[in-house]
């Protein structure tokens, strides 16, 4: 554990990353207390450019508080981005350990059905999933999973594919055990570190996604999030910056954030590689 | 003759939390012109840094300490990159021990040799040159073999288009890294003559790098015996192979399988395990393109006795590894009866198989891979017995007992495989085998990746566990000294058919099938048989 957090602390940038997202999350956690009541209220005037009326951020076009938005929409980013990431998770390991384990017939089935997702465009899929099923909260979550979970299964797939002609596996397999034991024993925690990766990236993008779906207005109308208050701010951009701008930085950090975490993770997971990149450069 | 070169005193260091302060320490030794000085060690013994240091090969974290290395009168240590590089390839050449991954897999063949020979200002020559080097390796139909790229080349073609580079410009000395390590026996030979019959024609000096006596014993003029970067003892080689001096020498050659048989009680005829035609074949391709079908085992056939060893022997893609894994269905064959105790095993359904696990059991190749790394000992060995319904607490004790039989500390239970060492990897390995009590022992190559001496004891711990469980096993090796050594009966395998079986003495003392024949030529050092060492130190 401690040569994990030694390597990873080497990747300076990663260091920035997990603590933005640390302070992302405490701004998540304290939204309540730091601005109680609801991010729906009008509380000053319209149009209140930063720092005016006792609004850090400014106020929106209706009087709401940006900073209590903000605030309030890092909840429902950081909690869609976790759920969707994984339920993409359940899916797409379920479905690569089966393919790279079993192989044969059902690695056919399986990697044809997720190259029937992987060529529709995902965004398109997931607008209109959101669509149908009406937009909630849990239909948002939903539609990300459901065209996020792909590269996880090619992922798990190919680690499951090389593992299991591992002596180790064949050993374990000769002493009798079941496939489930297996499986989850033996071949899964050695896939765990590129899983591990893959999923704090898709925790960004599934933030982006859900953004981007609130902007075109699918977003959950009850729940305030960082795509809306970007998308309602888009057509006074040019007469009150702030509503759109602080809402674009605070994707932009926590974005930023798991991706570099990501890095910062892969390269303690795989001190080797890590090394041999610095070593390059 | 004329001094080739020289190390004097030479200290290469390791970096800092490297299990020793320096890879090579106060190393000295000397080649003339037309001779094969031959440097042996185990693994991590310095051999390959002391090479690397000669061709200014060496990685960045390792730094040459003190010593001088002179090559025809010039210090190496001390010249510029560039005057380096105009000797390296033209005057000293190298061959390095994996010919799969040593070529440049996008470039012809002969544009590769021809390469060799542009970068020191002779590219004009090398449309002479490059079909008469392939041919002076022996390869046929050169001119074809030129305009090929290396993949539809064998391993032991490859190594001779290495040599062929390495020699293209007719350097003074080659410095050859266990050239032949990763070839099989037959072609190992062939390489080892090679390039026995290219120092004479030259007059070359070589410097030859191995972990293996025998080779040693095939090729080498002088030996210098290396130990945790330090040489230990040289001398000429009827010296070091007949009459060893220093202990570590002694230890290592009285650790070469010696390959004479045991005195042995007799089989009696009482069936464990038949094979009967037993076939696989793997095919690929289909949908699009035509179909690849190799036979991996064809219509196998042999018994195996109680009590009994049997060795498989062959060269590698033989289908020894595939009829062991066939048995214990890692594999399954598509025809043939395989009757354990006169039960038929192969149309038995996983659950079916499941009260022969605890009977046939298997031991693994490669120590580094058999072992689950985030699994510590201790559940490594449990688990079998605890997934057949063996309470916890009697596996531990069982466990324990396992443990001191292969010699290792009780302590050892809950570490976790990558604190241990090759040779202590493959007694684990054993020990997970012996904790479902098997009565037939699968060993698939148990000690081909472990160095010598630790080989030695592996082999000796094997012998005393079978006698002392009355084991039945299968041993499936390379090593015809080792098959030798341990097996009552060989079976031998080429092109997934066994071409000749029987008693061990009978086979390699009047081997019947050509194919037999050219295995027992090629053993290298056949003709050095080592001394009886009767202390080990």
């Amino acid at each position: 554990m401690n040569s994990f957090w030694r390597n990873f602390a080497r990747n300076h940038g990663a260091v920035v990353g997990l603590v933005i997202l640390l302070l992302v999350i405490a701004l998540a956690i304290l939204a309540p207390v730091l601005y109680p009541g609801s991010p729906w209220d009008m509380v000053a005037a319209p149009f209140a450019p930063p720092g005016e009326m006792g609004m850090l951020l400014g106020s929106d076009s209706l009087g709401r508080d940006v900073a209590a938005g903000i605030a309030h929409g890092a909840r429902v980013s950081l909690l869609v981005g976790a759920v969707s990431t994984v339920a993409a998770l359940a899916i797409g390991v379920t479905l690569g350990a089966v393919a790279g384990y079993l192989g044969g017939m059902a690695d056919e089935v399986v990697m044809r059905f997720t190259e029937f997702f992987q060529t529709i465009p995902s965004f398109v899929l997931a607008i209109l999933l959101v669509a149908i099923f009406t937009p909630t909260i849990q239909s948002i979550v939903l539609a990300i999973a459901v065209v996020s979970w792909p590269p996880v299964a090619r992922v798990v797939r190919a680690e499951f594919l090389s593992l299991r002609s591992r002596e180790f596996v064949q050993a374990a397999e000769v002493l009798g055990k079941s496939r489930l034991a297996i499986v989850l024993g033996d071949i899964l925690p050695n896939a765990l570190s590129p899983i591990v990766v893959l999923s704090s990236l898709m925790v960004a993008t599934a933030i982006l996604l859900e953004s981007a779906l609130s902007f075109l207005g699918l977003g959950d109308p009850n729940m305030m999030s960082w795509g809306f208050l970007i998308g309602s701010g888009r057509s006074v951009i040019r007469i009150a910056w702030w509503m759109s701008v602080f809402p674009g930085i605070a994707i932009f950090l926590t974005v930023l954030s798991l991706n570099l975490v990501g890095e910062g993770l892969s390269d303690a997971l795989n001190p080797r590689l890590a090394r041999n990149r610095g070593g390059a450069a | 003759m004329t001094r080739l070169l020289t190390v004097e005193n030479l200290t290469v260091g390791l970096p800092r939390g490297a299990d020793r302060p320096n890879a090579v320490e106060e190393l000295s030794l000397h080649l003339d012109a037309g001779e094969i000085l031959c440097v042996v060690g185990e693994s991590g013994s310095g051999k390959s840094i002391t090479a690397n240091t000669v061709m200014g090969l060496l990685p960045k974290g390792l730094p040459v300490r003190s010593g001088r290395i002179t090559f025809e009168g010039d210090s190496l240590l001390d010249l510029s990159a560039e005057a380096l590089r105009e000797r390296r390839g033209s005057r000293m050449a190298m061959v390095f021990q994996e010919p799969m991954t040593a070529l440049n897999p996008l470039m012809r063949v002969g544009d590769q040799i021809a390469e060799a020979l542009a970068v020191h200002g002779k590219g004009s020559e090398a449309k002479a040159r490059v079909p008469e080097l392939l041919s002076a390796v022996n390869l046929p139909d050169p001119a074809a073999i030129a305009r090929m790229h290396p993949f539809r080349l064998s391993g032991g073609q490859r190594q001779r288009v290495m040599i062929a580079m390495a020699l293209a410009l007719e350097p003074a000395l080659l410095i050859a890294d266990e050239p032949t390590t990763a070839l099989d026996v037959t072609t190992q030979m062939q390489i080892l003559r090679l390039i026995r019959e290219i120092q004479e024609r030259k007059g070359m000096g070589v410097m030859f790098i191995t972990h293996d006596f025998g080779v040693v014993a095939e090729i080498a003029d002088r030996v210098a015996v290396m130990q945790h970067g330090r040489i230990v003892e040289q001398g000429t080689a009827a010296e070091i192979l007949n009459a060893p001096q220093h202990p570590y020498t002694r230890a290592l050659i009285a650790a070469v399988p010696h390959g004479a048989a045991p005195e042995r009680q007799a089989i009696l005829p009482a069936p464990v395990l038949e094979m009967k035609g037993v076939t696989k074949t793997y095919q690929r391709g289909g949908w699009f393109g035509a179909r690849a079908v190799v036979k991996a085992v064809h219509a196998a056939d042999f018994t195996l006795n109680k009590g009994e060893t049997l060795g498989l022997v062959g060269e590698s893609g033989s289908g020894k590894s595939t009829l062991a894994r066939c048995v214990v269905r890692l594999v399954e064959p598509e025809r043939g009866e395989i009757l354990f105790h006169g039960a038929d095993l192969r149309p038995l359904s996983r659950q079916g198989w499941l009260p022969y696990r605890k009977r046939i059991q298997m031991v693994f190749q490669d120590p580094y891979a058999s072992l689950n790394p985030r699994r510590s000992v201790g559940r490594a060995i449990t688990e079998g017995p605890v997934t057949h319904g063996v309470p916890p607490a009697e596996a531990r004790a069982r466990a324990l007992e396992l443990l001191r039989l292969v010699r290792l500390d009780e302590s050892a239970m809950e570490r976790f495989p990558h604190e241990f060492s090759g040779g202590q990897r493959q007694r684990i390995g054993l020990a997970r085998a012996l904790a479902m009590q098997p009565e037939l022992l699968i060993a698939d190559e148990p000690v081909s990746a472990l160095d010598v001496s630790v080989q030695a004891q592996v082999l000796d711990l094997l012998a005393e566990i079978r006698q002392r469980l009355g084991l039945t096993m299968l041993f499936i090796t390379h090593d015809l000294r080792v098959a030798a050594q341990i097996c009552d009966r060989i079976a031998v395998m080429q092109h997934g058919a066994i071409v000749e079986q029987g008693p061990t003495a009978e086979v390699f003392g009047a081997p019947k099938h050509p194919y037999t024949r050219a295995l027992l030529d090629s053993i290298p050092g056949r003709g050095w048989t080592p001394p009886v060492l009767t202390e080990s130190a």
